[in-house]
């Protein structure tokens, strides 16, 4: 078992229960007159995801292999399953209810641990010649932009989409031996969003806009924007502005009494910007940073390249959602529902996230013993 | 777990089985992407601080509601004398919606428009607000919902929400428990639980606890408490600590007004309009007809009434204007009267003008000139200054020449020879003016300050008019001396008129005319009595018996012109009075009477006046003298006083047709008053 990286996923779920608490137990307490309601809930999901991840890390990881075809036909049946059996919360129907239990399963996060398996999967089929022209590049995407299209156009979750793409990239990114193409699609992607922002920007008419349209108004402007769109922008930005360098104390934040509306959920960020300052903040980044470092540890000394695969999808997937999540926050980049791994409230999020741990995990379990014995 | 090493990363599928150098490399490139993006976020996060820290940190401050939230106070209760609420505040409640909180889930909107149905919001309109106004926490949806209203809404909902959790009906589901965003914000409502009594003493008080005429306006201060506040601020830790500060009610008023008497006089002016209501012209049975009944031992106002009436609980409801005079640019009534076509097209200037009028105390604010009412008071001057005796006598041909001007009395050919007393009881004006001559300019300028004609009376209701258009004795012309003397070319009001004449029969003291009784406090503890203050002597009692004697003669004299008033069963006594209208010539008059009884002690004087009757001849005090003796019919025994005097057929039978019990036991068979029974109907 990596005792490192227990330690630092440990300390990022105790971290997260506490904000978790603290963000919350305001809201809680008056919509459901328990202010430990969302604590008790995320608790449970909690120790289930450990007591899952503690299984999975005991399953050899070339099992993944065997089943990587039906993990994926799985992912994509559980997309299609939200038409019929979809769960509408705050106007997004991107739940599928669980039968007899109190919760239900966002499919948007079992297709992310998916992908990893099934692109893991496909790259090392592809060989190392392959990878290197672009038909090796375009092939493992194909499957990944199908699931990414459903998620998007069924659960109408852009956020969930975009991540899984980018989970793909990033392990093509590592396996392919070049860099051009990379370089060259980062660009185009650039270029298009800048086209769409002034696009945007431009369009005479901006009650033709549609949501997405008035985020990108509201990112740029979030102060004239204040009463719609951009409400919730501006609202993290004071809680991050008025934290200053050591915050104002645990429990302590204003903006969670009704300002930043589910402050649990993807704005959690903010609030331990306000209650611990920049240097909580930072404190947590670089719990992150962290996180991955040992994670790339990991994939240097796997065993073979499928398991390493398996850890640079989850290095995507968590890097891709910590940098989404606080780009938001912080009003980087246009506002769009992210939560922060280990710390937003969310049952399925940590659920499979812990999952992802413990394959993780089970990749450090068959790591050479010299290296190992190295990291030390 | 086996090893395998495979040598350049292939295997004999042609698949990858290592995890090559350069793999690991990219992977330390992807790293430090990574790496770099979090570092760039860093800046981010310290930028913010940097350079709007400070801004944001006020921002969040000024974003706190520090809740300074004013609680309520209650106004003051008005009861009548023997305790009857006459004016109340009672809990009502404001429905607030916040549309954010009804809008957080779709769930919750139906069932909350249901239940704002239900407590009486227009559900179109409400939705309409809703759905336009997101971000709204607070819009008042309704106004003015009752205590048991709120309560049985409360109680539903609870209910509602009980069952269904034991149902286990499914969250999205329920119709109660998602009834979100409505709250109650209290507050009291003024209300007159006997609609139009007493609307002119007592004024109405609207939003703001604001009086408006009347009691309410003078004793605006004392009705009104202290609102309370509860009020939040940040300590130094940036905590927040809240206060409140209960509010104080506001203290009680306790009147001198019973509000019997009150109904019993607002009856007898309503059963007078009925009657003459669109009889010569469409509109009201009269301009104004008023009442005020007085205790005359202490000032205390027991009634006070003019027409037309209004709802003090509807003060703005245009439909008691119908029938009111219209009035010119000065608001002085001019030719035509309010139809109900008037008030349809009324515009937004006239209807605060008009409101005005019909809000206005006719007993207090009007004046006009008197008429033969001011005898007595003339005849007094005369007696108590010595200038005039009772066994005086005056011969009336018909008319005098004062000044060049030929003043006519009542009849062409004269009442003839008169005692000081016949005069009162004739009303003759010549004998007046034969009198006047006698007290002289400087006695009578000096008695018309003493009884307080024209200056307030200090009566404890807001707008009480001074109408203090005195001439000094200097400049006094003749033919105004003259025509003073018979009440003519010199205006009062009616509290000034019954003021006085209670001092004239009760030996000469004037009481400062008063409806106040005492202050309370909310709790009920008394504050403040106000006892009765005499404020001036006015005439002599030898005086004033004289006056009583005179003014009974005028009701019970075989020529008297007070007849029609005598209440049936008692002795009283009183003066009639007509008084024509400015400009003179239009036919238009003032009648009233003035009374009092019993004769021998005393107790309640009666004043009624009747402004232009609705009825082509006007200047018959009868009108008048009706009104007073419906009122006394009724007043004097339920004050207690029996009857003194035999009753005839005909006055018991209409006693009978009122309801009225004949409290006479002397000889049942005395024939004494059938003389007084005329054919007149009365109102």
């Amino acid at each position: 078992m990596d005792y490192s990286l227990l330690f630092i996923v440990l300390f990022l779920l105790s971290f997260g229960l506490v904000m978790l608490y603290s963000t919350s137990s305001y809201e809680a307490a008056l919509e459901y007159g328990d202010s430990a309601y969302y604590l008790k809930r995320q608790l449970i999901f909690t120790i289930f995801g450990l007591v899952l991840m503690t299984g999975v890390s005991f399953i050899p990881y070339t099992f993944w292999k065997k089943v990587s075809v039906l993990a994926y036909m799985v992912s994509v049946a559980l997309i299609v399953l939200v038409i019929p059996f979809g769960m509408e919360v705050n106007g997004a129907k991107r739940w599928i209810r669980i039968p007899g239990l109190p919760m239900q399963l966002q499919p948007a996060e079992v297709a992310k641990i998916g992908v990893i398996i099934f692109s893991a999967m496909i790259i090392e089929r592809l060989g190392r010649r392959s990878l290197a022209t672009l038909k090796g590049f375009i092939f493992p995407m194909i499957p990944a932009v199908i699931v990414a299209v459903m998620i998007w156009q069924i659960t109408d979750n852009l956020s969930s989409a975009i991540i899984v793409v980018a989970i793909v990239f990033g392990m093509l990114f590592v396996a392919c031996p070049d860099y051009g193409k990379f370089i060259g699609i980062v660009a185009v992607v650039f270029l298009l969003g800048a086209a769409v922002v002034w696009y945007t920007v431009n369009s005479a008419d901006t009650n033709s806009l549609d949501f997405r349209g008035e985020r990108i108004l509201a990112w740029l402007d979030p102060q004239a924007y204040a009463g719609g769109k951009g409400y919730q922008t501006i609202q993290a930005l004071y809680a991050i502005g008025s934290g200053g360098i050591f915050g104002k104390g645990l429990g302590q934040s204003m903006q969670k009494l009704g300002f930043i509306p589910e402050a649990q959920n993807d704005m959690i960020f903010s609030i331990i910007c306000e209650e611990l300052g920049l240097f909580g903040a930072i404190s947590i980044m670089l719990m992150f940073v962290l996180l991955i470092w040992r994670f790339m540890m990991i994939a240097n000394s796997a065993d073979d390249f499928y398991g390493a695969m398996l850890v640079v999808g989850v290095i995507s997937h968590i890097a891709v959602q910590v940098i989404l999540n606080i780009a938001v926050v912080t009003n980087t980049i246009p506002n769009t529902g992210v939560t922060l791994p280990f710390i937003s409230y969310g049952g399925s999020s940590v659920f499979f996230l812990l999952s992802e741990i413990g394959i993780v995990l089970s990749v450090a379990r068959g790591m050479r013993r010299d290296e190992l014995a190295q990291m030390e | 777990m086996s090893r395998r090493r495979v040598v350049n990363g292939k295997n004999t599928r042609g698949g990858l089985k290592r995890f090559t150098i350069s793999m690991q490399n990219k992977l330390v490139v992807l790293f430090g992407i990574v790496l770099l993006a979090f570092v760039g976020l860093g800046v981010q996060l310290f930028r913010i601080n940097r350079d709007n820290g400070q801004t944001y940190s006020m921002q969040v401050l000024s974003q706190q509601a520090y809740e300074n939230q004013t609680i309520p106070f209650k106004r003051g209760k008005i009861l009548d004398s023997k305790g009857t609420v006459l004016a109340d505040s009672q809990l009502v409640y404001n429905v607030i919606v916040d549309s954010k909180q009804i809008l957080q889930k779709d769930v919750y909107l139906e069932p909350t428009l249901d239940a704002l149905e239900s407590l009486g919001v227009n559900r179109n309109r409400i939705k309409e607000y809703i759905t336009n106004h997101a971000s709204s926490q607070y819009y008042i949806a309704l106004k003015n919902l009752s205590y048991q209203d709120r309560k049985a809404y409360l109680e539903k909902v609870a209910a509602g929400i009980a069952q269904e959790k034991e149902k286990k009906i499914p969250a999205a589901q329920r119709k109660y428990d998602n009834i979100k965003g409505i709250w109650f914000e209290s507050g009291y409502q003024r209300f007159y639980p006997h609609g139009d009594l007493a609307c002119d003493v007592l004024g109405f008080s609207g939003s703001g606890n604001v009086g408006t005429g009347g009691l309410e306006e003078y004793y605006n201060d004392t009705l009104n408490g202290v609102v309370g506040r509860k009020y939040g601020y940040l300590d130094e830790g940036l905590n927040m600590e809240q206060t409140m500060i209960e509010a104080k009610d506001g203290n009680n008023l306790v009147l001198t007004l019973d509000a019997n008497i009150q109904s019993i006089v607002q009856k007898c002016l309503t059963r007078f309009n009925d009657a003459f209501q669109n009889q010569y012209r469409e509109g009201l049975g009269a301009n104004n007809a008023a009442c005020i009944v007085m205790d005359c031992n202490n000032g205390e106002v027991l009634a006070m009434a003019g027409t037309p009436f209004f709802d003090l609980n509807h003060p703005s409801d245009l439909a008691a204007l119908w029938g009111m005079p219209k009035l010119d640019e000065n608001d002085e009534p001019q030719d035509g009267y309010l139809t109900y076509t008037d008030l349809l097209t009324m515009t937004e200037e006239d209807k605060p003008r008009y409101l005005n009028a019909l809000w206005r105390n006719f007993c207090i604010s009007d004046y006009y000139e008197p008429g033969s009412t001011a005898k007595p008071f003339t005849v007094a001057m005369g007696l108590d200054t010595g200038t005039v005796s009772d066994s005086d006598e005056y011969y009336c041909g018909g008319y005098k020449m004062i000044d060049g001007f030929k003043i006519k009395c009542h009849t062409r050919d004269g009442d003839g020879w008169l005692t000081t007393g016949e005069a009162v009881e004739y009303s003759c004006n010549v004998a007046l003016m034969e009198m006047v001559e006698k007290i002289g300019k400087e006695n009578f300028t000096k008695f018309q300050n003493v009884y307080n004609f024209g200056l307030k009376t200090g009566i404890d209701l807001a707008d009480e008019a001074r109408t203090d258009q005195f001439v000094s004795d200097a400049t006094m012309t003749d033919s105004m001396l003259a025509t003073n003397s018979f009440g003519q070319n010199f205006d009062v009001t009616m509290i000034q008129m019954i003021s006085g004449f209670c001092s004239l029969i009760n030996g000469g003291n004037y009481y400062e005319p008063h409806i106040v009784k005492k202050v309370t406090s909310a709790s009920g503890t008394t504050l403040r009595t106000i006892e009765p203050r005499v404020l001036k002597k006015t005439v002599s009692e030898s005086t004033s018996a004289h006056i009583r004697d005179y003014t009974v003669m005028v009701v019970e004299g075989h020529d008297g012109t007070g007849i029609t008033a005598r209440p049936a069963g008692y002795r009283i006594g009183g003066k009639t009075g007509t008084a024509e209208t400015l400009p003179r010539g239009n036919d238009e008059y003032v009648v009233s009477f003035i009374g009092y009884a019993p004769a021998e002690n005393p107790q309640v004087v009666c004043y009624v006046v009747v402004d232009r009757a609705n009825i082509e001849e006007q200047d018959n005090p009868m009108y008048a003298t009706g009104i007073f003796r419906n009122v006394m019919e009724e007043v004097l025994p339920y004050l207690g006083i029996y009857m003194t005097e035999p009753v005839t057929e005909k006055e018991s039978e209409r006693l009978a047709s009122k309801g009225l019990a004949i409290t006479y036991t002397g000889d049942e068979s005395s024939d004494k008053w059938e003389w007084a029974d005329d054919d007149e109907e009365m109102y």
